[in-house]
């Protein structure tokens, strides 16, 4: 069986020679397909970690009037601590609040002298909330707006940053479907051209089937070089996809890091080495054989 | 062994080709089935292979209703049953070895099982010396006999031969028939489609002869093909 499996390899290896030019073509193709598909994952990758990290960005500060206690801030910290959706809170003093905007403007001599020339402290004290999700934060401000406590917050501020988060999700959603769309046809472009090859081939070699047929070839037989040979065009074009993909990845990877800090695209696609090289291999071998499959089936008849 | 039983084709849309067969055919006949061509004798040994199915009637072979078998299973009715043509059918890119070693392969048998058969089987038929040979390096003759060999390797219990002399001049001829005639002395039921009156005439053994699609005359013994 083992010798069989291996003249069945051989045989089809030998129809891919035979076809060069039309393997080519097919093998091609096959390969453009894959590294759309491997393109598709990277965005979903990309706009994931965009996604991810802008929504850690999320949060909600709410500004004290300056006749405010620490008491009462306090108490308001300790409320909101206690609902579900809050998954941190920090209060942020008026001191810390003034410390903490001189040492980011250190650097501002004008800045640095009018806060000496101040005899009071300009800055609120107030509280940094996180939500657990970036949705929840609206029942925040509503808990704050009804809170009995209300009187001593001045405003209720969070950072405009779901409007970007949605812009970004449905850009990549577009790309997304439109990408998606787009590897399909072309899949289908490559399952017609594979076909027209693997036909061309069978019709060469129509006397040898006929042959086969008459000497009491089971199907597998027949079937056997022709799958093999659509399987090879597949594994071809995983390897040429995956040479295109792997160095484009690495270049713009760097050309990313500088956008956006903290994404690794090409770390991901490295440490995902033996999944995205059996994904990429097994959806080519499989696009290949379907098309070999439906190429030869006509031909088993009687 | 093979019966048929109120055969008729008709190919569309009113190309009556056999028209209600009734035949029988014993273990160990050698049979010659005569007739003009056209008459419909190729169409006749297609249908025992199923390459061609009846439109209305029954085949059976060794008790079996062809109908019963699927599609599937034709392949293990095509072992049963070893099949020579005119056009000799073999593979050319193949060597006189390789083309009767593909049709053990094609129907899984063991390595071991086929370099010991392949070169048995080519010595019998006079082809011992000749295992390398391309079929394009063989005469007429030494064709057929590597197609007789190709049809006997999965030793069928029948065997079809459809003008298997119609390429081949007069000695050769008599050869592939010496063979054919050695094969059934071995056991094997022979039907031989022909429309050669000097090969038919020189068997004497049953005539079946078929006109238009009929079976007109069934000469069982010495038989003669009368024009
Ligand atoms: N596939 C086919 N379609 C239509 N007509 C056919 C087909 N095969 C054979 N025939 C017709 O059937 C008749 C009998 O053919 P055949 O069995 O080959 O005769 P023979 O072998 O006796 O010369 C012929 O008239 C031929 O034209
Ligand atoms: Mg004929």
């Amino acid at each position: 069986m083992a010798i069989n499996f291996k003249k069945i390899i051989d045989s089809g290896w030998t129809n891919f020679k035979r076809n060069s030019y039309l393997s080519f073509a097919a093998t091609s193709i096959m390969a453009l397909v894959l590294v759309l598909f491997l393109g598709l994952l990277s965005l979903q990758f990309l706009s994931l970690q965009v996604v991810t990290s802008l929504q850690e960005k999320i949060d909600i500060s709410a500004y004290f009037k300056t006749d405010a206690t620490e008491e009462q801030a306090l108490k308001i910290k300790s409320d909101l601590s206690i609902l579900p959706e809050v998954a941190d809170v920090t209060y942020i003093s008026q001191e810390e609040a003034l410390a903490d905007f001189k040492a980011r403007h250190a650097q501002e001599e004008l800045i640095q002298e009018s806060l000496e020339q101040l005899d009071s402290n300009p800055l609120a004290a107030s509280l940094n909330i996180k939500t657990k999700d970036p949705s929840q934060y609206a029942s925040i401000a509503q808990f704050l707006e009804n809170s009995s406590l209300r009187g001593v917050i001045d405003k209720i501020n969070f950072y405009e940053n779901r409007g970007v988060i949605d812009r970004i999700e449905s850009i990549s959603r577009g790309v997304r479907s439109w990408g998606l769309i787009v590897t399909l046809v072309l899949a289908l472009v490559a399952v017609l051209v594979t076909f027209n090859t693997v036909r061309l081939t069978i019709f060469s070699q129509k006397q040898e089937i006929e042959i086969m047929r008459l000497v009491g070839a089971s199907n597998w037989h027949i079937r056997g070089p022709y799958l093999a040979e659509g399987g090879l065009y597949g594994l071809f074009a995983a390897f040429i996809a995956l040479a295109i993909f792997y160095p484009a990845v690495y270049f713009a990877s760097d050309k990313i890091a500088a956008f956006a800090p903290g994404i690794n695209l090409f770390g991901y696609f490295i440490t995902g080495v033996p999944q995205v090289v059996l994904m990429v291999t097994l959806l080519g071998m499989f696009l290949g054989m379907v098309s070999s499959a439906i190429a030869i089936r006509k031909h088993l008849k009687i | 062994m093979i019966r048929f039983q109120k055969v008729k084709k008709i190919y569309e849309p009113h190309n009556v080709v056999l028209d209600n067969i009734d035949l029988e055919i014993k273990p160990g006949e050698f049979v010659c089935l005569v007739g003009v061509s056209g008459a419909g004798k190729s169409t006749l040994l297609k249908m025992l292979t199923k390459e061609e199915r009846p439109t209305s009637g029954k085949v059976f072979i060794e008790g079996a209703d062809l109908d019963e078998i699927r599609d599937r299973e034709i392949p293990y009715l095509r072992r049963k049953i070893g099949t020579v043509y005119q056009d000799f059918k073999l593979l050319s890119r193949k060597t006189a070895y390789e083309n009767v070693a593909f049709a053990m392969e094609v129907s899984d048998a063991a390595p071991e099982e086929i370099e010991k058969d392949a070169p048995q089987i080519l010595s019998i038929v006079g082809l011992g010396d000749k295992l390398e040979s391309f079929p394009e390096q063989l005469s007429g003759g030494e064709k057929q006999r590597l197609a007789i060999a190709r049809a006997m390797i999965h030793r069928p219990s029948i065997l079809l031969a459809d003008e298997p002399t119609g390429n081949l001049d007069l000695v050769n001829s008599y050869d592939v028939v010496k063979l054919l005639l050695k094969i059934n002395e071995l056991g094997t039921t022979v039907v031989l489609a022909s429309h050669d009156t000097n090969i038919v005439n020189s068997i004497g053994k049953r005539v079946v002869s078929m006109d238009r699609g009929k079976i007109v005359r069934d000469q069982t013994h010495n038989g003669r093909y009368v024009i």
